[in-house]
């Protein structure tokens, strides 16, 4: 405990100096944006700014291209909470109850949580990677495809329970975005599936182009549908903070989002876009007012961005300890590493402890650093709500198009996102939510390989889900949620659903 | 605003040449546009990095930016569809790699053809392949794994980055020329089939050097040889397959192509450039510290290379019986 103190004091010493704290401003600024920006995301503003870093030494470049990857999922929750565009896939639960926090007049308060959320995630990720990293790299090399496959029916379960219209509707959206996940190549054979020749389809359909159709157009379509109010909900300087009942509420899902979204996060592949999921399907499962979500629940907000934000620490974890990366994102900054001569993993810190420890430093920096950079921004971007709904929502419609081309510069993305707007609309009309679509589309290729992994590994053996021990308690788990919902059915007792139905009837009368 | 007396007789010579030799006189003044490279993987992906790493080179020597261009379908095909139909003036380039060699009798059927549509340019670089087991696989040599595979037939797991990949190919090629059987478990990405080995989830993994060789100097995976003709710098103590198995190679290269009609000035000029950046020692530094080595050819050298490429690959497909339809 105390060579660890000294080390982070060593990794101060280097976090402090002023020109590794400006590379940290710079990497957070360019994050931010990054994050608002729907198209480019964390790992297309990384790669771009990569060759930038060839200038600098080791610490500065990874110091500089964490912050773009950190500062992004603050970002993220802007566009989500002011206009209903998930800036990257892991704020689409944001857009939920976020937006319908503005549309309150919440706005300010929404954005606030979020940045306050998620730098105590960030923080306390940062926390446990410095104190528990090795162990728990460790744990999460124990994941092979069979487990995978478990956490995976495990997570469309416990989506499934949770729902808030019915299991079936539920059921239905995520059985539809798990088709989506099927089309392009299949990687077991190299056969295109679903693509219609279309070669841009064979990489699968993105999720970018989905989310953004799905929520930010169905929202501005549907809006001329129903009698828009001309109130401009912009609210006045002293309403931008929360309240302090709004605090409370959100004091308890930041530090559970937290915990789950690091834990999630460890688990390598694209666990940072699920965490956000499971937290606000957690936060509804256990809320004694779970009839406020999706009506500007606060816990709605907090959870997900903070899950979000310490998943985002926590996938440092085995690429920092194992040498291995757990997405896309963390395979960029090590090749960044490589490239300056700093191989990651094990020995990173025992050779390069002034990289290493002057890294975790500058990431309790940086989130001090993004919460002084996006509190007084609040009052800023706030005031894109008085813009009037006929100059905005053109622009808004603008932003989609050019931001979708630009992550595969496909003009099959940008129709694939126009689609799903008219999709978006009309689940809004019929009543569907098209978060489970999302989380369908954005598990299936793994799931599907994981499961198809796991049965050549056993020969075609259904039964090397039970043999595994982790694979089987998960299994257990989701069969143990299965059982609860039928027990409730049975037994006709009043859950959380009736309560719903119940608030809902009440509201319509 | 004056026009400096030099530069008007700059434009005047330039006319008269142009009127003389029109080809020269483009090649003289290219690149006058911001150039666009065409990568087929999404940012980050390994050859994406050595694009941007030799982008940034290449743009100083131009004096024009070198733009990357991401085309990612999880083939290639996109990619090289996009440069094929670009206009053949040297500002649209294609990053070739050897899936493309490999797609031309994979996909045999689609419309576009990396030997037909694409005039090599410049090679960028040429990368062993390691051969590596899980530490507790009772195997240290790869005659000890061709026994071991053939008095275990169906039980070694073979992990690939996926189905078609050249992690994939590599080992199918091993299985037609020793003869052995071993199942193919194909992975999202090479990361994902690496971590599969440590677990032990699958035996055996042909992975490129670069990703391969931090895990191998610490002993979470064994390699038992590489796959160039020769030993390798990185790993001096690991044998190459070819001892045991004679005329077994396998190497991942990189290389830039332009669209077929582009004039040859403007190719020998991209050519030399491309092999002045590789020849630079910051690059080579860097190449090497993402494990991979610089190989510079002529526009020629680099076309004959990619053809015997796609010979190569064209057996492994059919016997693989891999082609897609």
């Amino acid at each position: 405990m105390e060579a660890t103190l000294d080390s982070l004091l060593l990794g101060f010493s280097v976090a402090f100096r002023p020109d590794v704290l400006l590379y940290a401003f710079l990497g957070c600024v360019v994050g931010t944006l990054v994050g608002m920006l729907p198209g480019i995301g964390p790992l297309a503003g990384i790669s771009i700014l990569l060759p930038v870093t060839f200038g600098l030494d080791a610490t500065k470049a990874i110091v500089m291209l964490a912050g773009i990857y950190y500062g992004s999922q603050y970002g993220g929750s802007t566009t989500s909470i002011l206009m209903r565009i998930p800036g990257e896939a892991a704020s689409v639960m944001t857009c939920i109850d976020g937006y319908a926090m503005a549309q309150k007049g919440r706005a300010g308060a929404a954005l606030c949580i979020a940045a306050v959320g998620s730098f105590i995630a960030g923080t306390f990720g940062v926390i446990a990677l410095t104190v528990i990293a090795p162990p728990l790299g460790a744990f999460a090399l124990r994941f092979g495809p069979p487990e995978y496959t478990a956490l995976l029916v495990v997570g469309l379960v416990f989506l499934a329970y949770m729902s808030s219209t019915s299991l079936a509707r539920t059921l239905l959206m995520a059985s539809f975005g798990l088709l989506l996940g099927c089309i392009g190549i299949d990687v077991m054979t190299g056969h295109f599936r679903y693509a219609f020749d279309i070669p841009e389809l064979g990489d699968g359909i993105g999720i970018v182009p989905v989310a953004v159709g799905l929520f930010g157009l169905g929202e501005i379509l549907s809006t001329p549908s129903h009698s828009v109010t001309t109130r401009v909900a912009a609210p006045r300087l002293a309403e931008l903070l929360p309240n302090r009942t709004e605090w409370r509420q959100s004091a308890m899902p930041i530090a559970r989002g937290t915990v789950l979204g690091f834990l999630v996060g460890i688990v390598p592949g694209s666990a940072h876009i699920i965490s956000s999921f499971l937290s606000y399907a957690l936060e509804k499962r256990i809320s004694r007012h779970p009839e406020q979500f999706g009506q500007g629940a606060v816990a709605g907000v907090a959870g997900p961005e903070s899950a979000n934000n310490a998943a985002s620490t926590g996938a440092f974890v085995p690429m920092l300890a194992l040498g291995l990366p757990t997405g896309p994102v963390t395979a960029v900054l090590m090749a960044a590493l490589l490239i300056h001569g700093v191989p990651p993993g094990p020995q990173l810190v025992t050779e390069h402890p002034q990289v290493f420890w002057g890294f975790i430093a500058s990431m309790y920096v940086g989130n001090l650093m993004l919460l002084a950079l996006n509190l007084p921004l609040v009052g800023l971007f706030v005031n894109v709500l008085r813009i009037p709904y006929a100059y905005l929502y053109p622009l808004i419609i603008m932003f989609c198009i050019i931001g979708v081309y630009e992550v595969n510069h496909s003009i099959v993305d940008v129709w694939i996102m126009l689609a799903m707007g008219v999709v978006g609309y009309l689940l809004r009309k019929f009543d569907f939510d098209p978060a489970p679509l999302v989380l369908g589309l954005v598990i299936a290729p793994t799931f599907e390989m994981s499961l198809r992994q796991s049965l050549i590994m056993s020969n075609g053996a259904w039964t090397i889900f039970f043999e595994r021990p982790i694979a089987g308690s998960l299994l257990a788990v989701s069969a143990g949620l299965l059982v609860l919902s039928l027990v409730s059915f049975l037994l006709k007792r009043k859950d959380w659903r009736d309560k719903l139905a119940e608030a809902s009837s009440a509201e319509s009368q | 605003m004056t026009i400096p007396r030099r530069g008007l007789l700059h434009l005047a010579a330039g006319g008269a040449v142009l009127a003389a030799l029109p080809r020269r006189s483009l090649a003289q003044s290219y690149p006058s546009r911001p150039i666009t490279l065409v990568v087929f993987v999404p940012p980050g992906g390994a050859p994406d990095i050595v694009a941007r790493l030799i982008g940034q080179p290449l743009s100083q020597r131009l004096g024009q930016p070198v733009v990357i261009e991401n085309r990612p379908d999880g083939g290639g095909n996109l990619a090289l569809q996009a440069v094929a139909r670009a206009p053949a003036d040297g500002t649209t380039l294609l990053l070739i790699a050897t899936p493309h060699a490999v797609n031309v009798t994979l996909y045999e059927k689609q419309n576009v053809n990396v030997l037909r549509d694409i005039v090599p340019v410049a090679s960028i670089d040429n990368d062993a392949f390691t051969v590596v087991v899980n530490p507790t696989l009772p195997v240290r040599t790869i005659a000890e794994l061709i026994a071991y595979a053939k008095s275990n037939p169906g039980k070694v797991n073979m992990g690939s980055s996926g189905s078609g990949n050249l992690s994939h190919l590599a080992g199918e090629l091993f299985k037609m020329m020793t003869g052995t059987e071993m199942v193919h478990v194909p992975y999202r990405g090479m990361p994902a089939a690496i971590t599969a080995l440590m677990t032990g989830d699958v035996h055996v993994v042909f992975d490129a050097l670069p990703s391969s060789v931090s895990h191998v100097r610490e002993g979470k995976v064994r390699a038992i040889g590489v796959t160039t003709g020769t030993r390798v710098k990185a790993l001096p103590d690991i044998p190459p397959v070819a001892e045991t198995v004679p005329g077994y190679v396998v190497t991942g290269w990189l290389g830039i192509g332009v669209p077929k009609g582009t004039p040859a000035d403007i190719v020998s000029k991209l050519s030399k450039e491309t092999n002045a950046v590789l020849a630079d020692p910051e690059v080579v530094t860097r190449l090497a510290n993402i494990g991979s080595e610089p190989f510079a050819t002529s526009p020629d050298g680099f076309g004959r290379f990619i053809a015997t490429e796609t010979d190569k690959w064209a057996k492994v497909v059919r016997f693989a019986n891999l082609k897609v339809e």
